[in-house]
């Protein structure tokens, strides 16, 4: 049974990964990519750029753009290692 | 009996190689857990990581600082306090990290998982535990509240080990660890209500709670390899 945080910590895996492949990508595509409601999808990317984990750039169009950051990277690196974590202590 | 008459003649320094040694377990498991909970911020990682932290805090407590436990009865009573309440704690947040999904709201994060209005309670309770036992010279407010923590975790951890234990290898080690500390815990209340603090049952409590220990440094080695 998947649980509840479980499901946040592969959403976030997933919209870093959405960031990764794109290297730099807009808040629209990102929104749309991570099939988040808007509300979500607004919580999780604050989250992200709270933790650091994602940086939002504004180009010289005044386009807003998000990339990952290096922490953004080392969460993928290790987010087979952190869910295994969990899972085998059962938290 | 010749390995115990050895033990009980070397008590002291075996003692702090005791507690200096279950230190060193709780350090190497909170930093390599730290890192983890950096990255990902879970609840449950964090409550985990608190868990050792504060066990290692109450085992140098009670050990390299009640080594000096001659120097006055005050020092005795408030390195029983310190020791009482650090272990109550950490028993508490172990069994946090187990139950935290099903008491916080999704939303609910606190920036510090030492101080909080959930954590607030633990630390009163803890608190009140260990006054009362300094209070009526016993150690049994402290003996009763961990049996009942761990009889739950036990049940948590039998209830896990069930689900997922043949997909996640550690949830079995993880239910032996909590059967294991459960049995100290009663026969720490054994020895202090009917063997009058036998060498022999403490003994044996020195090792269960060694194994206790190095079965968890074992699964977080493993899985954070």
């Amino acid at each position: 049974m998947a649980t509840k945080k479980r499901e946040r910590l592969e959403v976030i895996r997933d919209m870093l990964t959405i960031v990764k492949d794109n290297r730099k990508i807009k808040p629209t595509r990102l929104l749309y990519g991570s099939n988040l409601s808007p509300q979500m999808f607004k919580e999780y990317i604050d989250e992200l750029v709270n933790k650091k984990l994602v940086k939002l750039e504004v180009d010289e169009k005044e386009k807003k753009f998000f990339s990952l950051t290096k922490k953004g990277h080392d969460f993928l690196q290790e987010y087979k290692l952190i869910e295994n974590f969990v899972e085998n202590f059962g938290l | 009996m010749g390995l115990y008459s050895l033990i009980l003649e070397n008590k002291w320094a075996l003692e702090i190689l005791y507690a200096l040694a279950i230190s060193l377990i709780c350090a190497v498991i909170v930093f390599k857990i730290d890192r983890f909970y950096r990255l990902s911020t879970h609840q449950g990682i964090r409550y985990f990581r608190n868990a050792f932290f504060f066990y290692g805090i109450a085992f140098i407590a009670r050990y390299v600082l009640g080594f000096f436990s001659d120097i006055s009865n005050n020092y005795l009573y408030a390195i029983q306090i310190i020791f009482e309440y650090f272990l109550v704690m950490a028993g508490f947040f172990l069994f946090y990290s187990l139950i935290w999904k099903k008491i916080e709201l999704p939303k609910e994060h606190y920036k510090s998982s030492l101080f909080n209005m959930r954590i607030a309670i633990f630390h009163l309770m803890a608190i009140v535990i260990a006054v009362f036992d300094s209070l009526w010279h016993t150690y049994d407010f402290m003996f009763f509240s961990q049996i009942i923590i761990f009889i739950y975790a036990a049940m948590i951890a039998y209830s896990n080990y069930r689900r997922n234990g043949k997909q996640r290898m550690f949830l079995k080690f993880y239910f032996i660890a909590m059967a294991l500390i459960l049995v100290a815990w009663l026969l720490n209340l054994s020895a202090a209500l009917f063997f009058q603090w036998h060498p022999f049952i403490l003994i044996n409590i020195g090792i269960i709670n060694v194994a206790f220990f190095i079965l968890f440094l074992y699964g977080v080695l493993k899985v954070t390899r």
